[in-house]
């Protein structure tokens, strides 16, 4: 049995979402709505997040390049993606959405480039 | 003469540049920093965007989509470039800027000034103690850390519970700092559901509430504060001082405004801290405009967007004549903090989008439009308000016909 607490998102309210899961089965507590009920299951069985964070960057007018996953990865992997960039250094030009590195982590998402960065 | 000269090239001043280029008009965007994108540039989490774009966004992708239309539309930009003087007479508008290139005199038709907001800062909350290096704004924590990659320490305490605090709590902890510890005087985080949960309850990173930071100690260097404990009305508990060792203090106080450098005299109202603007967000000066940040701070700046976008209507008419009647004043009634705009006067047959900063956290509520005498001319149903989230009503200009003022508040059951 896996019980977790968590704050709803989806909607000022932010009802404290009591969510318990059993094998497959899933109990949410504390929702007001059914958007609750469903977010509340969500985060229990598929938490995922966009990470961003920020790449050295060589030849641009600034050092630090910001990127993020394409698509949300699951929560409990986002310090390991923050981790696998910290050493990745990229050249100048860059284009806005162009892939930085492939397949982070083995998650299946690529980190891309946030916006352009042209050569200064 | 230039149709229209707009002050800072954040999301709001680029959003109203771009609008009016699109129909043609002959636009200048004069912009402080070496870029546009204003402080966009520095968030590059996500979630912006889902009302305008409908999807969300990184801070830099939102601007870049503005930045390559103001480019393909070859809007003129002065970067680098700081407003000195603004004068507006009768029919005539000039702003003096001193640029890279020498002193720009633009004169103008129209002006729209979009210089967004400020931190506050440590002195407007009175805080104690020595002043050594290693005590900054959350802004400029963020910038030095998303641009430059720079840490301003390593043992972090973040004054504030608001979104701007959070999410700089969460760049802090995954860039690797040894700790963070978040103090407010509320009972609760002021901010938004969204990142009390993503940028903190996902990392565990500590926070006390109805906890203040009296003082700052240390001599060349922070090396630590003196927190004490308050009660709900924000006064020290006697006997819950503390020292807790750190290196850095962050200021994450809230925004306000950035009117100081508005250099024209228009009306302001004291509620919102920025200038009063009609439902086209004009000034109380004619043919000036103000939109997003500076008007109101935002929660979204979609909505600080959708300001920009009505205020480029609102140039267009002003530039091709438009009409005017006697004003409707708008006013905070009870449970409503402020709201803009103050006042209704253009002919128009739109309705007018007002809004709202609530004063309460309630469910189920209408926001109610009264005339003079309290009698209810509209409700609008609100599923649930709080502080921290902007409400937005849109107004049928009907309602508002033959008045001279009506107040909106937030009926209690």
């Amino acid at each position: 049995m896996q019980r977790i607490e968590l704050l709803c998102t989806r909607c000022p309210r932010g009802c404290l979402l009591r969510v318990t899961v059993v094998e497959s089965r899933v109990v949410v507590e504390g929702n007001e709505c059914p958007v609750g009920e469903k977010h509340g299951a969500e985060e229990a069985l598929n938490p995922r997040r966009i990470v961003s964070t920020t790449v050295r960057i060589i030849g641009a007018r600034l050092p630090r390049l910001p990127v993020r996953t394409s698509e949300p990865v699951l929560k409990n992997r986002v310090r390991d993606v923050v981790a696998a960039l910290k050493n990745i250094v990229v050249e100048a030009p860059v284009k806005a959405g162009q892939v930085i590195l492939k397949n982070v982590v083995d998650t299946g998402v690529d980190v891309i480039a946030e916006r352009d960065m042209e050569r200064a | 003469m230039r149709g229209v000269t707009v002050i800072g090239g954040g999301p709001s001043g680029l959003a109203a540049a771009v609008g009016l280029a699109e129909k043609g008009y002959d636009v200048a965007v004069v912009e402080v920093m070496g870029e546009l994108g204003g402080m966009l540039t520095q968030c590059i989490h996500d979630g912006f965007g889902t009302k305008v774009f409908g999807e969300a966004l990184s801070g830099p992708e939102f601007s870049e989509r503005l930045v390559k239309k103001a480019r393909s539309l070859g809007l003129k930009v002065f970067l680098n470039t700081y407003v000195k003087e603004v004068r507006a007479g009768e029919g005539f508008k000039e702003v003096v800027a001193v640029s890279p290139g020498g002193v720009q005199r633009l004169q103008t038709r129209a002006i729209v000034y979009a210089i967004g907001c400020r931190e506050r800062n440590g002195f407007e909350i009175r805080l104690g103690g020595t002043r050594p290096a290693g005590v900054y704004t959350a802004g400029m924590v963020q910038r030095l850390v998303n641009l430059y990659g720079v840490l301003p320490g390593r043992r972090i305490v973040i004054m504030g519970g608001g979104d701007v605090g959070m999410i700089v709590a969460r760049h802090l902890h995954l860039e690797g700092v040894e700790s963070i510890l978040m103090v407010f005087p509320e009972a609760g985080f002021a901010g938004l559901p969204r990142n009390v949960q993503q940028c903190v309850l996902d990392f565990g990173i500590p926070f006390r509430p109805r906890t203040v930071v009296k003082k700052v100690i240390g001599r060349e260097r922070v090396e630590g504060v003196v927190l004490t404990r308050v009660d709900e009305k924000w006064n020290p508990v006697e006997g819950t001082e503390e020292f807790h060792a750190c290196d850095t203090v962050v200021l994450a106080l809230g925004l306000v405004p950035y009117t100081g450098e508005l250099k024209l005299g228009v009306r302001m109202d004291p509620a919102t801290r920025g200038p009063e603007v009609n439902e086209f967000f004009e000034t109380s000066v004619e043919g000036v405009f103000a939109v997003g940040n500076l008007v109101q701070v935002f929660d979204y700046v979609d909505d600080a967007f959708e300001t920009a976008c009505i205020a480029a209507r609102g140039v267009e008419k002003y530039l091709n004549g438009g009409l005017k009647t006697a004003p409707v004043r708008l006013s905070p009634g009870g449970n409503v903090r402020m709201l803009a705009p103050q006042r209704v006067e253009w002919v128009d047959d739109g309705d007018v989008p007002v809004f709202l900063r609530p004063a309460v956290e309630k469910a189920n509520v209408r926001v109610v439009v009264r005339n003079r005498e309290g009698r209810i001319l509209g409700g609008f149903f609100k599923r649930y308000v709080r502080p921290s989230t902007l409400e937005r009503i849109d107004v049928p200009r009907s309602m508002l016909s033959n008045l001279q003022e009506v107040s909106i508040d937030i009926a209690e059951d």
